[in-house]
C-alpha cells in the first residue's frame, strides 16, 4: 500500500471516530433510556475503530507504508534525518 | 405549578465567590511567583488550597442534593448540557493546540526555509536550515532571543517504545471503562468496580510512562528551548498529561460512589460525564501519537 493512500485511510479512520464520539455526545446530552444506549453503542464503535487503527497503523509502520516522523534516534552527527 | 416548573435553586450558597477568591489568588501569586516576587509562591499555594476545598465542598454538595433526590428532569438536562459546553470547551482547547502542530509543521517552518517564494531566511541569517524535526537542524549554541541558549537533543523517542506502549495502555483503558460502562447498565456492581480499577490502574501506568518518557527526553536535551518542535511537543503532551491525571481522578470520585451506591443502572449521568471525557482524552492521545509520531 502506498504512503498517500495509507494516511487517506489513517484520517479518514480517525475521522470516523470522532464522529463515533460526537454521537455519543449527543446521547450523553439527550439522557433517558434512549440516549444512553446510543451513547453506549457509539463509545463501543469508538474504541473498536481506535484499537483497529493503531493495529493499523503500527502494522504499517512495521510494513514500511508509513514512516515515523522521527527518525533520528542516533546524536545529530552521526545519522542524517530523512526528510518527509 | 407543575413539577417541571419547580426547578431546584439552592439559596444562599457560599461556594461561588470562595470559588472565586481561590482561583484569583492562584493566577496573581502565579503571576508573581514568575516575576520571582517574594509572596508570589505562598499566595498560589494557598489560592490553590483555596481551589480545592471548593472543589471538594461543592461538588460533594451537588452530590449530596443528588441523591437525597430534589433534583427534576429539568435539572438532569440543566447538568448534560453543561457538560456538553465544557466538552465543546476541551475541543476548541485542543483543536487550537493541534492547529499550532500544522501551522508550525506545514507552513512556518517551511515558509523559514524560503517555500512558497517568501523570503529566503538564510540570506538573512548565515546557516540558518530548516527541518520539522527541527532538533535536528539546530546547531548547538545557538541562542535564543530571550537569552536562552537553545537546546540541541542528542537523540528523540523511539517511536515504537514508550509512545506505542502508553498509546496502547490509554487504548485498553477505553476498553476497560467500556466493560465497566456495560456492567452498570446491567447492574454487575462487583464487575463495575472491578473493570473501573483496571481503567484507573491503565490511567496511572500511562502517567508514570509519561513521566518516564519526558525524563529521557530532558536528560538527551530536548525541551522546551528546543525550538518549536521541543514547546510543540511538550504543549500538546503535557496538557494533555494533565487532563488524564484530572480523568484518573474523577474515575477515583465514581468508584468511591459506586462503591457508596449513588448510581442506578438506569440513573448514573455522573458516570456517563466521566466515561465520556476518558473516551474523549483517549482520542487525543490517539490523535497525538499519530499526528506527532507518524504522519
Amino acid at each position: 500500500m502506498g504512503v498517500f493512500m495509507t494516511e487517506v485511510l489513517v484520517v479518514l479512520v480517525i475521522l470516523a471516530i470522532m464522529v463515533a464520539l460526537g454521537f455519543g455526545l449527543l446521547g450523553l446530552l439527550k439522557g433517558g433510556k434512549a440516549g444512553s444506549d446510543r451513547m453506549f453503542k457509539s463509545l463501543v464503535i469508538r474504541v473498536s475503530l481506535s484499537i483497529a487503527l493503531f493495529l493499523f497503523v503500527m502494522f504499517s509502520g512495521y510494513m514500511g507504508w508509513i514512516q515515523s516522523n522521527i527518525v533520528m534516534l542516533d546524536a545529530p552527527t552521526k545519522q542524517t534525518p530523512v526528510q518527509k | 405549578m407543575s413539577k417541571e416548573q419547580a426547578y431546584y435553586v439552592p439559596h444562599g450558597t457560599y461556594w461561588p465567590i470562595i470559588g472565586s477568591i481561590g482561583i484569583a489568588m492562584l493566577f496573581v501569586g502565579f503571576a508573581n511567583q514568575m516575576h520571582g516576587v517574594e509572596w508570589g509562591g505562598s499566595v498560589m499555594a494557598l489560592g490553590f488550597a483555596i481551589t480545592v476545598f471548593m472543589m471538594f465542598g461543592w461538588f460533594g454538595q451537588v452530590v449530596n442534593e443528588s441523591i437525597s433526590g430534589i433534583y427534576n428532569s429539568q435539572v438532569d438536562r440543566s447538568f448534560r448540557w453543561g457538560m456538553s459546553w465544557f466538552i465543546f470547551s476541551e475541543v476548541m482547547f485542543f483543536a487550537a493546540f493541534f492547529g499550532a502542530l500544522f501551522y508550525a509543521r506545514q507552513l512556518s517552518v517551511p515558509w523559514l526555509g524560503g517555500a512558497d517564494n517568501n523570503i529566503y531566511t538564510p540570506e538573512l541569517w548565515n546557516g540558518f536550515k530548516t527541518g520539522w524535526d527541527a532538533v535536528a537542524f539546530t546547531t548547538p549554541g545557538t541562542t535564543l532571543q530571550s537569552g536562552v541558549e537553545m537546546s540541541v537533543p542528542t537523540q528523540l523517542v523511539n517511536t515504537w517504545g514508550l509512545p506505542a506502549l502508553n498509546t496502547l495502555l490509554l487504548l485498553l483503558s477505553g476498553v476497560t471503562l467500556t466493560f465497566a460502562h456495560h456492567a452498570l447498565r446491567a447492574g454487575h456492581r462487583n464487575q463495575i468496580i472491578g473493570w473501573l480499577v483496571a481503567t484507573i490502574a491503565l490511567g496511572v501506568a500511562f502517567l508514570g510512562f509519561q513521566i518516564m518518557e519526558y525524563g529521557h527526553a530532558y536528560h538527551d536535551g530536548l525541551k522546551l528551548t528546543s525550538g518549536i518542535y521541543g514547546s510543540t511537543f511538550y504543549l500538546l503532551t503535557g496538557f494533555h498529561g494533565f487532563h488524564v491525571t484530572v480523568g484518573v481522578i474523577m474515575l477515583t470520585v465514581i468508584l468511591y460512589r459506586i462503591q457508596k451506591g449513588h448510581f442506578t443502572a438506569d440513573n448514573h449521568f455522573g458516570f456517563e460525564g466521566v466515561a465520556w471525557y476518558w473516551h474523549f482524552v483517549d482520542v487525543v492521545w490517539l490523535g497525538l501519537f499519530i499526528f506527532v509520531y507518524w504522519l
